[in-house]
């Protein structure tokens, strides 16, 4: 299996505090991963500098995808190549519809401009699977969502987007039981069209419909444990704490 | 220069702003009159399309109850001046939708909210680029008890485009309950365009609310990052929110083919549909 | 009805005693170059300085008096004294002060505030410093703080002095600068050296007591690279029935990497024009901080200046106006981004009762040569009645599209929920509505040395003294 993401000893600063330590990581194509930890651990920071977050500064190691170094590619052309990173708090974007926003998204990602009906059923087909009221099709951009509905946009986005990686930042917090049912089904609509998975999360309710094939545990902006799907029941009988405060 | 003064700040300020008003020769411009004056109770709106030069005076009378919403874009190739009067009655409502694609424009409107719980919306839009010049002069004179207004500008500078806006509530003694809100929001695409944001809010009452915000500059960062991440290059990300900002005023339009003329206007005609 | 805030004019007792002027110390009223001559005499003005006050003069007779803002008509120029001379010189030690000077300082708290509090103090006693002291561990770490005069006259500052003075602020700036530039007397010289922080502040006094006089102070600081102070200055003046006026001049040369803060209460008596120009010139990196207290004069027009020079310069202005019976206070703050990577924050409250007007003004140019630079303001009105008037008026003049320019402004009362709920939990009407305005002006306060903040607040609570009708 070729392996689509490598993380290389990286390090990453926002501003003067440097927040992930010497990281490394590979997710092979078709692999689900599973990246854990305590609130501040540094998860949500290593999907940021993945998908090249201004907000972050690399101060050393590299991140390569599909073969290519991206260290230093601007987010859109990481996009391009199949990276996709699904926001913990997506923000709002006021004059641009759902619809058009993702048209011109896949028209760069595909370098096709699709006819607007096909892409319209494309569309609604997604948003059926994902119970979102066709109105949302046309409303501006997470504007006045709730928290499940844009957690709900990010995934009608995976699903149109189609990328070769998918980063989903705590996709499952802020969600009832069904919506987390929902976007699961989402979740696992992509998969069966052959995706590859990195969740950040710090539950589990996510990950009781989708098998995992690895998991990473970050402490204090270093990876500190890894192992497979067994370390998720480990972590969660156990906590975090036996990985934390180590030299 | 020579030329009449308009567009007068009610409170002048700095003369080194330049902006306590505008000076325009109106001498060689035709001047087109027209009064809309509605029936107590009545409901109407009217949509002007100025594409030539000259003067737009409009002069409106919303009586009691009654609602008028005004429309106007203005695509002149030169300049233009335009100005509204309205005067409103006990429960009155007056909209007024402007939108600016380009020119050189003088632009006034004067609202009098008379009547008890009137109320007076504004939504300003501009796209404005090249030697474009825009200055706009808008007054809401709270005079009535519980009145209403709310501005809400929203516009792109390009090139070498000048804009100046004023926008003025003032709450005269004994208009008790009013309440008046006011917003801008500019995206600026070039660094030889020229922003002139004015909010004055004069006050002689104490039981009133008031605000005002603006926001002036490039795209919020986030908001870059987010569509990046999608795979839209900064380009097309400023094209996009151009074209946002000007949707929030177009969809306050409500009547369709005005819209796709404007749409076909900027160039963006649905191709496909 | 609702209720009424009925207000009652401030105790000013602490500030209203005066003493007796010495007549024939007097210079004749109005201007004219013999006035100048005379002054220059007095203070034996090396010759630029002489040549500097006959150009000035020359600037204010041909340039025509302000057309906006508050109204000046109550104040003839021609008959403010414009200079009043003290018998006795300067002095460092506080016993030789004159007593009825030295009373009237003693009563404003100033000579305890020095020994408590302050890195140095000056005081000016209408037209000329009585009084000036540095601790001895200051002046040795080489900083000056002394009155412009003297500093003149060292050669060691001498040619500071004459490459600064009025640079930042030119006769030509507009016609009270120019009476500035002709007839100004006292006020400080301050210079911090490289990397040298003031721990402690240092304050200045200015105590305007003759009747139908002018303040004409003049305030020069300089701040080397790295070097960090505090100003504090205080002002006021007893009430006579004849306008006085205040037309001083604060010129601050804020270094590279520099920090200064320069914090100013104001309470003139309610006959003063207070026409006072100030203005900041930063360099890269270096900071200004002004804290602004105005609760005198009879009409105001302040408005301190920032210009952002240097990559990365910031500037900083809180505000408070607290405008009652009589009083017209046009005050705000003018920001000129002119370097990229600057900043700039504008925080302003205004308060107004009894028929007071207060009047927020600002300015915040950004310029082409500016990217990268971020501006934030926000104002926030308080009217306490409906005989009052309380206007906004803010520009922001943007020529850069890499910027990041915010403004927000609120204009309301007291709202009857807020004063309800603090009822219901046991506080009269009256406590509650002076805890709210209290609460209202805490940017400021809190920004202040404590013996201020406190003053600060004592004023607030008198104004609201039987304030429930």
């Amino acid at each position: 299996m070729s392996q689509l993401l490598r993380i290389e000893n990286l390090s990453a600063a926002a501003e003067d505090k440097e927040l992930l330590h010497g990281v490394s990581l590979t997710v092979p194509e078709g692999e689900t991963h599973v990246v854990m930890g305590h609130n501040g651990a540094g998860k949500s920071t290593l999907g940021a500098v993945i998908m090249g977050s201004p907000e972050y500064r690399v101060t050393g190691g590299s991140i390569f995808f599909a073969g290519e170094d991206i260290t230093s590619l601007p987010a859109d052309k990481r996009a391009r190549l199949g990276l996709f990173l699904s926001f913990q708090s997506p923000i709002e974007i006021p004059g641009i519809t759902v619809s058009e926003f993702l048209r011109n998204a896949l028209e760069q990602i595909t370098g096709k401009r699709m006819k607007l009906w096909d892409f319209k059923k494309k569309l609604a087909a997604a948003m059926e699977l994902l119970d979102m009221d066709k109105s949302y099709a046309e409303r501006d951009l997470n504007v006045g969502f709730s928290g499940g509905e844009k957690k709900k946009a990010e995934i009608l986005q995976l699903l149109i987007l189609r990328p070769r990686l998918a980063i989903l930042d705590e996709t499952d917090s802020g969600l009832d039981v069904d919506a987390v049912k929902t976007v699961s089904k989402g979740i696992a609509e992509y998969l069966k069209n052959g995706g590859s998975l990195l969740i950040i999360t710090h539950n589990t309710r996510l990950l009781e419909s989708i098998k995992v094939d690895r998991t990473h545990i970050i402490s204090d902006g270093r990876i500190a444990a890894e192992g497979d799907a067994s370390l998720i029941d480990e972590v969660i009988e156990n906590g975090f704490e036996k990985y934390t405060d180590r030299e | 220069m020579s030329g009449t003064k308009l567009n007068i700040l009610p409170v002048p300020t700095f003369r080194w702003l330049g902006v306590n008003g505008a000076e325009r020769d109106t001498d060689g411009l035709a001047a087109k009159e027209l009064a809309i004056a509605a029936k107590p109770g009545e409901k109407r709106t009217s949509l002007l399309w100025i594409d030539s030069e000259g003067i737009t005076d409009v002069k409106i009378t919303v009586p009691e109850g009654a609602a008028v919403k005004l429309v106007e874009v203005f695509d002149v190739p030169g300049q233009a001046v335009s100005k509204v009067t309205a005067e409103l009655g006990d429960s009155a409502a007056f909209e007024l939708v402007q939108l600016y694609l380009g020119g050189d424009t003088v632009s006034e409107a004067v609202i009098g909210l008379n009547g008890r719980r009137s109320s007076f919306t504004a939504d300003i839009g501009y796209m404005l680029g090249g030697q474009d010049k825009l200055d706009l002069n808008l007054i809401a004179n709270h005079t009535g008890r519980k009145t209403l207004s709310q501005i809400n500008a929203k516009g792109v500078l390009d090139g070498d485009a000048v804009k100046t806006f004023k926008g003025t509530i003032d709450f005269k003694n004994g208009a008790s309950g009013a309440k008046g809100s006011e917003k801008e929001d500019v995206l600026l695409m070039s660094g030889s365009a020229v922003n002139k944001t004015v909010p004055l809010i004069l006050c002689a009452e104490d039981d009133v609310e008031g605000s005002h915000g603006a926001s002036i500059g490039r795209i919020d960062e986030r908001e870059v990052f987010y569509m990046q991440t999608r795979g839209i290059p900064e380009e097309k990300i400023c094209e996009l929110a151009a074209l946002g900002k000007l949707r929030q005023i177009l969809s306050k339009i409500g009547d369709e083919d005005t819209v796709i003329r404007i749409n076909k206007r900027l160039g963006r005609g649905e191709e496909d549909e | 009805m609702k209720e009424k805030t009925q207000v009652a004019d401030v105790d000013r007792s602490r500030y209203d005693f005066r003493y007796a002027e010495n007549e024939g110390d007097f210079l004749d009223s109005g201007i004219t170059p013999d006035i100048i001559f005379e002054i220059s005499e007095e203070k034996n003005d090396p010759d630029w300085m002489r040549e500097f006050r006959l150009k000035s003069l020359e600037i204010y007779n041909r340039t025509p008096m302000v057309n906006w803002g508050p109204d000046t008509e109550g104040l003839d120029v021609d008959r403010i004294v414009t200079y009043i001379r003290q018998k006795n010189r300067m002095n460092t030690d506080w016993n030789d002060v004159p007593e009825d000077i030295k009373e009237t300082f003693e009563k404003l708290g100033i000579p305890q505030a020095e020994r408590e509090s302050l890195a140095g103090v000056g005081a000016q006693y209408d037209s000329e410093l009585v009084y000036h002291n540095v601790r001895k561990e200051v002046a040795e770490s080489g900083v000056v703080y002394t009155d412009l005069e003297s500093a003149m006259h060292d050669p060691k500052y001498a040619g500071l002095i004459k490459s600064h003075f009025m640079k930042l602020v030119p006769p030509t700036d507009h016609k009270f600068a120019a009476l500035h530039g002709a007839v100004w007397s006292g006020g400080s010289f301050v210079y911090v050296p490289k990397n040298v922080h003031l721990d402690i502040p240092l304050q200045s006094y200015f105590r305007l007591n003759a009747k139908g006089a002018g303040q004409f102070e003049h305030t020069l600081i300089i701040l080397e690279e790295g070097s960090y102070l505090h100003f504090i200055e205080g002002c006021s003046a007893p009430k006579y029935f004849e306008a006085a006026l205040h037309a001083g001049c604060v010129e601050l040369y804020v270094g590279k990497g520099a920090k200064l803060r320069y914090s100013t209460i104001e309470n003139w008596s309610k006959n003063m024009y207070n026409l006072n120009t100030k203005r900041a010139l930063v360099q890269e990196n270096g900071q200004i901080e002004w804290v602004s207290g105005s609760f005198g004069s009879h009409v105001s027009y302040l408005y301190p200046m920032s210009i952002l020079n240097g990559r990365g310069a910031r500037a900083e202005f809180t505000g408070i106006t607290f405008a009652g019976e009589g009083q017209n206070l046009d005050t705000g703050a003018k920001i000129v981004h002119n370097a990229p990577d600057t900043s700039s924050y504008m925080s302003t409250k205004s308060i107004s009762k009894s028929g007071g007007v207060s009047t927020f003004r600002s300015a915040v140019v950004v310029n082409e040569n500016a990217a990268g630079s971020k501006s934030s303001v926000n104002c926030e009105s308080l009217m306490l009645d409906s005989i009052s008037r309380s206007d906004t008026v803010p520009v922001m003049d943007i020529r850069t599209e890499k910027c990041d320019i915010g403004h927000e402004a609120k204009i309301g009362r007291i709202s009857d929920e807020t004063v309800f709920y603090l009822m219901s939990r046991g506080l009269s009407e009256e406590q509650a509505r002076a805890m709210i305005v209290r609460g209202f002006a805490d940017n400021v306060s809190k920004e202040l040395p404590l013996e201020y903040a406190v003053e600060m607040n004592n004023l607030i609570g008198l104004e609201m003294q039987g304030s429930i009708g």
